[in-house]
């Protein structure tokens, strides 16, 4: 594929993504960190990202499924989930934390399924889109492009 | 009983308020219950009407509770009341009820016992007194006979043998003196009789009715002396015929009676004859049959009582054989006479009977014997002639029969006889030959009739006075249930609003949460509008116009930020937490900032927009210049609303002696604010005292529009909460009325005060006073330009006349002749005869046009030489519709040589015009509002390119030099813009220098483009002190006032090098956030590197966090040490305590006393060791070493009472997530900062 329709490519991909309100600035000033000294600096933190979440999401459905919910220690979790979904800019998933704060405070079970549904899926999303960016980026730099900021 | 009723009242109100009040304490509750249920069982319907609301109430749903409450908690509480007094009531009735008859029975019962116990003693002593008379009676009667029988034995033995006649007479004569002196001895006696044996009688008698004494004795002649002696023989035989009948019968014995005298037995008349029937009994032989005392109850003709009669015989020597029978006859009749006594004394009736029934003495005068023919006969009580007597006598005999009980003792105590009761009691007297039974029949009124009177009368009063405590009871018991169940109402009100206030409470809980979650959602689209249109700032293929524009946007958006924050912030403005920040602001540049904000909406309107600050304003005064800012914005916003046509014009000066005296010289209308503050000056008096001791300063402001105005009876009511003047501006104008509630607040928390004061002509003028501090060198003036020197004169061809007016005041104080244009006509003329005048020398053609005062002006300048005319014009001069502005242009275009035009713009001026005028060569444009420091502006360019002018004109003046673009770009910009290039600009950033954390406040940040251009890496030296909102509202004001200052320096350097750095290029374009970054990037490696040489310890969990701060912070050339959570960082400092070599060894530099991280970023929320517990062992175990390393809290909750709790742990400062550059490390420089060198 040529390489300068590659790089427009990311380029619209990564507005789209701004557009519709995955990512915010936050995810901008992590691009802004990354240079020669970290070169794979955003898929690193992502990465992290992706873990902690994974982890985190487990616990929660764990935590979900016992019979006496231990609210607190959701709350922990989403708290955490939150920090780190607004630290990479995952900004969809950081508002259903919000909420998801919100319904644990309240105790409010049917609520928290329904958030950690939400945030599942929101996170997925994010996972797939983040994903397939970085394709697109490895793509762009195999091709020996620049990537475009 | 009256203490126990009300103890069983108070307990019972207790419980029905417990009912009605079930949210009272719960374990009140159950004793309650007990007794309420108790009372329940009384009235059941009660309990089931009561019971399901009680429970409703505590099961009761939130929301529905607002709206049942009231109906049912009323209807309960009031059935509860109702039945609990009913309740009550009927109890102290039963109570009151019972104790009364108790009372009474028991009273009566023991009266009537102890009565009746009297009543029979008197009974029985009233009936024992005639028997005891009759008794007597007898007795005597007895003894008298007794005394007759013996002496008529002894005299009778002593003549025991008459043997003739004289000794027979003899012997009678003897007796009859013994028997005389026997009879005489007892008056009581009726008779008495000596019967002997030959028949001879002898009797006295006494007849009381005559009161006559008689001697009776039979006819000596019959009687032979002989035949006594055969009386003897046969005595046994002839026994038969010596009876009664041998007496009556006696036909042949002739009875004589002879008078006696009663009291010496001397015969005092003739003995006569009489006939046997009026013989008195004379107790024969028959008599005493068997020789012993008989008894009995006779009759005679002489009297009306029954007599009684003893018998006797009187046996001879030999006592074989009777001789005589001796008879004594007592009247019952002084028996009679004390019953009647007796009875007169105590009333009732008294009778004695035979045991057979016969009558023998009654206490009635009634007769007791039956006349017969045969002679007066013994009555039976039952036919007594006394009514009462018969009656008794008769239910005797009714009741008892002949069966009488023995001894015949009877009482009976309420014998009904006639319709009336009586007391029957008889006593039996048990007389040999003679028992008797005296029967006392008493009316048992007599007795009992008070008695009983007493008893009813007693009732009568106990019933009354029971029913009258019964009413008295019932109403206390209404007052106190009264009192009890309005205070249950209070307390239940009081509980309810309780309740009430605290899901308010909860609900504004809520809100501030809500609120701070919204204040994120909110912010991020502004932060992301005003990042673009810092991207398109950057573009630099924008033109000036389309620039200028996108400024403005730029501006109203960070305009609509500051208003957000403040909304948020108005919570704190109402619960009064608000603190207010002390920064040293220009108070000059706000206002003017403020001005040409609102100046855009106002030109829609037709409005002018007119800022007027007397000079002796001082420029910079320490205060929150965001409250401030917000207030005039909140009077003038509002003052907009209201005003359709004319002005809106800010007033502002200073009330401080010293300085007013030379330089207050200039107000528009001086006389008004004057005497304002002669009235004023009372007010403040004490604040002027305050003033100068800490170098305070008051600062009078009035806001003066000509708009609707406000009704002086609301003048005070404007500043009250969602309170507008007319309800119907909601309608008409929209706003919710808090703008002047706010403004009320933060001036009085700037120790000011705002009212409404009277004003001449249309509109409403609030004046208002704030009371700030000067800094403390801060008193030296701005510099003045000696305008006068430089022999300028300004034409003011203006369209609003308030401004030009001031402006032209102004001027003139200053030393600088002005001229005044108000449209086009006017202009020409004055330039006309200025310009021909000089040139031809005569300008007599346009006189006529130009008014006197004004002509005379021109005149006078005319006179002075070598002047520099600026004319300021309003493009709204020219005709913009048509063409002819061209025309216009060209006119003015010919006097170009001699003056010096500035066009005042409008915001929507197209660019055509604008090209156009540059085209001319006309460079100076200014946006309206024309104010002071525009004004100062153009003056200086003025002066400036005058002096610049010989040496250096192009004709085509666009951009010819660099430093005249960069000016016509600043003022085509706006007012804050020629700041950056105005002389004191160099001063400022200088002083900047490295560390302005305490001297400058805000404006330096403006400068920041410059300074980080050319100074040394001094990011934002925030005050960490700063409130959070004030932060946002710094940080985005540095980043407008970046934006600003960016294209300048792009300008510039696009002017210099055409060809622009590649590298720099997309770094421009890029997001508003990288600004540093490229800046950084821009400068030398060395520059950037702002964190060098620190260490910082990171505690946080989240990985992604973790990393993204790490890389952060070690770009800025950091080196950070980042741990999992609170305990291990606690650890990771001890360990570095405790190896002190391992530190010395890396990190020689430092000195081997200081801690080993110069500071901690702290993450709040961390499993095992939250931040606020670490930071609490960090700091307790510094207390060891002195050391104090600066721990900044990173936490996501954007409230400022996490703030608070992190400051109260010992944080230094408080960060929020996402972490934001810049803030971050501005706040870990001043930390840093500052702890090096304390």
């Amino acid at each position: 594929m040529d390489l300068v329709q590659l790089q427009r490519q990311l380029v619209d991909y990564r507005t789209s993504l701004y557009h519709e309100g995955f990512l915010d600035e936050q995810f901008t000033q992590l691009q802004e960190l990354q240079d020669e000294n970290n070169p794979d600096f955003v898929v690193e933190v992502v990465s992290l990202f992706f873990q902690d979440s994974e982890r985190l999401l487990n616990e929660l459905s764990k935590a979900l499924e016992q019979q006496i919910i231990d609210f607190k220690r959701m709350d922990a979790h989403v708290h955490q989930l939150k920090g780190s979904s607004s630290s990479i800019g995952a900004q969809r998933v950081q508002k259903l934390c919000i909420v998801f704060r919100n319904y644990c405070e309240a105790r409010n079970v049917e609520g928290c399924l329904k958030c950690l549904q939400q945030v599942k899926h929101e996170y997925a999303l994010v996972k797939t889109k983040l994903e397939s960016m970085f394709q697109l980026e490895q793509q762009i730099s195999n091709a020996g492009g620049s990537i475009p900021v | 009983m009256a203490e126990k009723s009300f103890e069983t009242t108070s307990q019972v109100c207790c419980s029905t308020g417990s009912e009605s009040l079930p949210i009272l304490a719960s374990p009140m509750e159950s004793p309650l219950r007990k007794v309420l249920s108790r009372i329940s069982g009384f009235v059941p319907s009660w309990g089931k009407k009561t019971a399901p609301p009680g429970r409703r109430i505590f099961h009761r749903d939130v929301e529905q509770d607002e709206f049942q409450n009231g109906t049912a908690h009323c209807l309960s509480s009031y059935y509860s009341v109702f039945v609990a007094r009913l309740a009550i009531m009927v109890m102290l009735a039963i109570l009151i009820g019972l104790l009364t008859v108790l009372t009474w029975h028991f009273t009566r019962v023991y009266t009537t016992k102890s009565l009746n116990t009297l009543a029979y003693g008197l009974r029985y002593e009233l009936l024992q007194r005639p028997i005891l008379r009759m008794w007597n009676i007898l007795n005597s009667t007895s003894e008298i006979t007794t005394a007759q029988v013996k002496l008529s034995e002894y005299v009778i033995r002593r003549y025991s043998k008459p043997t003739n006649q004289a000794e027979q007479i003899e012997l009678y004569q003897m007796m009859k003196d013994i028997t005389w002196a026997l009879f005489a001895s007892r008056k009581a006696l009726n008779a008495i009789t000596i019967n002997y044996r030959n028949g001879f009688v002898q009797a006295f008698h006494r007849d009381h009715r005559s009161n006559n004494t008689f001697y009776i004795y039979s006819d000596l002649a019959n009687y032979s002396i002989s035949d006594t002696g055969s009386y003897d023989n046969k005595s046994q035989s002839s026994r038969q015929g010596w009876n009664d009948q041998f007496i009556h019968g006696n036909v042949s014995a002739i009875w004589y009676r002879q008078p006696l005298d009663p009291l010496t037995g001397e015969k005092i008349g003739k003995s006569s004859q009489i006939p046997p029937e009026d013989l008195i009994n004379i107790a024969g032989p028959s008599q005493v049959p068997d020789g012993v005392a008989s008894w009995h109850v006779a009759v005679s003709k002489y009297t009306d009582s029954p007599l009684l009669s003893a018998a006797l015989p009187v046996w001879d020597a030999s006592n074989k054989s009777i001789v005589a029978v001796v008879g004594v006859t007592t009247a019952l009749y002084s028996v009679g006479q004390l019953m009647k006594e007796l009875v007169e004394v105590h009333s009732g009736y008294i009778y004695l009977t035979s045991q057979e029934g016969y009558l023998l003495a009654t206490s009635t005068n009634t007769p007791l014997l039956n006349n017969t023919a045969k002679g007066p006969k013994l009555m039976m009580a039952a036919n007594s002639e006394d009514r009462v007597i018969r009656m008794g006598a008769q239910w005797l005999q009714k009741t008892y029969g002949n069966k009488f009980p023995p001894g015949h003792v009877v009482h009976v105590e309420k014998a009904n006889l006639g319709g009336q009761h009586y007391y029957i009691d008889s006593f039996f007297l048990n007389l040999k030959r003679l028992p008797i039974v005296g029967v006392i029949i008493i009316p048992r009124k007599y007795i009992m009739g008070k008695v009983e009177e007493r008893a009813l009368k007693t009732l009568v009063i106990l019933i009354s006075a029971s029913v009258c405590i019964l009413a008295i009871g019932c109403v206390c018991i209404l007052i106190l249930t009264n009192g009890v169940s309005k205070e249950m109402k209070l307390r239940a009100e009081l509980i309810s609003h309780l309740d009430a206030r605290r899901r308010a409470e909860a609900s504004s809980n809520y809100k501030s949460q809500f609120l701070a979650n919204m204040s994120h959602e909110l912010r991020t689209p502004m932060a992301a509008v005003i990042g673009l249109l810092d991207i398109l700032i950057c573009d630099d293929c924008l033109t000036n116009e389309q620039y200028a524009m996108v400024t403005q946007i730029r501006k109203c958006s960070t305009a609509l930020l500051r208003l957000l924050n403040n909304i948020l912030d108005l919570s704190k403005v109402e619960s009064g937490k608000l603190v207010l920040e002390e920064a040293e602001f220009d108070l000059g540049r706000e206002l003017e900032g403020l001005v040409d904000m609102f100046s855009v909406q106002c030109i829609n309107h037709n409005v002018e927009t007119v800022l007027d600050l007397s000079d002796d304003i001082p420029k910079v005064v320490r205060g929150d210049s965001a409250r401030v800012v917000q207030v005039f914005a909140n009077l003038i916003s509002n003052s907009i609303k209201f005003t359709t046509s004319g002005h809106i014009i800010l007033r502002g000066w200073c009330e401080n002696p010293n300085v007013s005296s030379d330089s207050g010289k200039f107000s528009p209308d001086q006389k008004k604010p004057m005497s304002a503050l002669k009235t004023k000056l009372k007010h403040g008096n004490h604040m002027k005292k305050v003033s100068k001791k800490d170098n305070k300063m008051i600062l009078w402001f009035e806001v003066d529009d000509t708009g609707c105005g406000i009704d002086p009876s609301k003048w005070e009511s404007v500043f009250e909460s969602f309170e507008q003047a007319d309800p119907s501006t909601t309608r008409t104008h929209g706003g919710t009325g808090l703008g002047l509630c706010i403004v009320r607040t933060l001036v009085n928390k700037m120790g000011g005060e705002i009212k409404v004061v009277k004003k001449n002509g249309q509109g409403t003028l609030m004046r208002l006073f704030l009371l700030l501090s000067t800094p403390a060198d801060g008193l030296e003036q701005q510099r003045q330009i000696d305008f006068a020197k430089h022999s300028v004169a300004v034409i003011l061809a203006l369209h609003g006349s308030m401004g030009r007016l001031i402006m032209s005041k102004w001027l003139s104080k200053n030393g600088v002749p002005t001229l005044e244009a108000s449209e086009w006509n006017e202009l020409t003329q004055i330039l006309r005869e200025l310009f021909h005048a000089r040139t031809t020398n005569s300008g007599f053609d346009t006189h006529y046009s130009l008014a006197k005062p004004l002509r005379s002006k021109v005149q006078t300048l005319q006179d002075m030489k070598k002047l520099v005319y600026i004319i300021v014009v309003d493009l709204g001069l020219l005709d913009l519709s048509t063409e002819i502005w061209k025309e216009q242009l060209n006119f003015l275009d010919k006097f170009s040589g001699q003056v010096k035009f500035a066009w005042m713009l409008n915001h929507d001026t197209s660019n055509a015009i604008k090209m156009e005028l540059r085209k001319k060569g006309h460079i100076l444009m200014v946006n309206k509002p024309l104010y002071k420091a525009k004004m100062l502006h153009i003056l200086e360019a003025v002066i400036k390119e005058s002096y610049v002018e010989p040496q250096n004109r192009s004709p085509n003046g666009t951009k010819g030099t660099s430093k005249q673009g960069d000016s016509h770009e600043c003022l085509e910009i706006d007012s804050t813009q020629f700041e950056t290039c105005s002389s004191d600009d160099s001063d400022i950033s200088e002083m900047t220098g490295a560390n302005s954390v305490s001297s400058v406040g805000i404006r330096e940040q403006l400068k920041e483009g410059t300074i980080l251009k050319s100074g040394p890496p001094t990011l934002r030296n925030c005050l960490v002190e700063f409130t959070r909102l004030g932060l946002e509202v710094n940080n985005l004001r540095t980043e407008e006032d970046q934006c600003n200052g960016r294209p300048k320096f792009h300008d510039t350097k696009d002017v210099k090098c055409e060809n622009p750095n590649s590298s720099e290029q997309p770094l421009v374009r890029s997001n508003v956030k990288d600004r540093d970054n490229s800046y950084t990037t821009n400068k030398a490696a060395s520059e950037q590197k702002s964190l060098e040489g620190l260490r910082l310890l990171l505690a946080e969990d989240t990985p992604v966090l973790q990393r993204v701060a790490t890389i952060m912070l070690e770009k800025m050339g950091a080196v950070v040490v980042a741990v999992g959570d609170g305990a291990q960082a606690v650890e990771a400092l001890n360990c570095e305590l405790d190896g002190d070599e391992n530190r010395t060894n890396r990190l020689q530099t430092e000195i081997c006393d200081s801690p080993p991280y110069d500071l901690i970023l702290m993450d709040c929320q961390m499993p095992m060791m939250d931040g606020y517990e670490a930071t609490k062992a960090i700091r307790k175990s510094e207390e060891r070493t002195g050391w104090h390393v600066p721990i900044v809290a990173l936490t996501a909750h954007a409230m400022s009472s996490d703030k608070e709790k992190c400051l109260k742990v010992g944080m230094d400062a408080y960060l929020t997530k996402p972490i934001d550059y810049k803030l971050m490390v501005s706040t870990i420089l001043s930390l840093t900062k500052r702890s090096t060198k304390g």
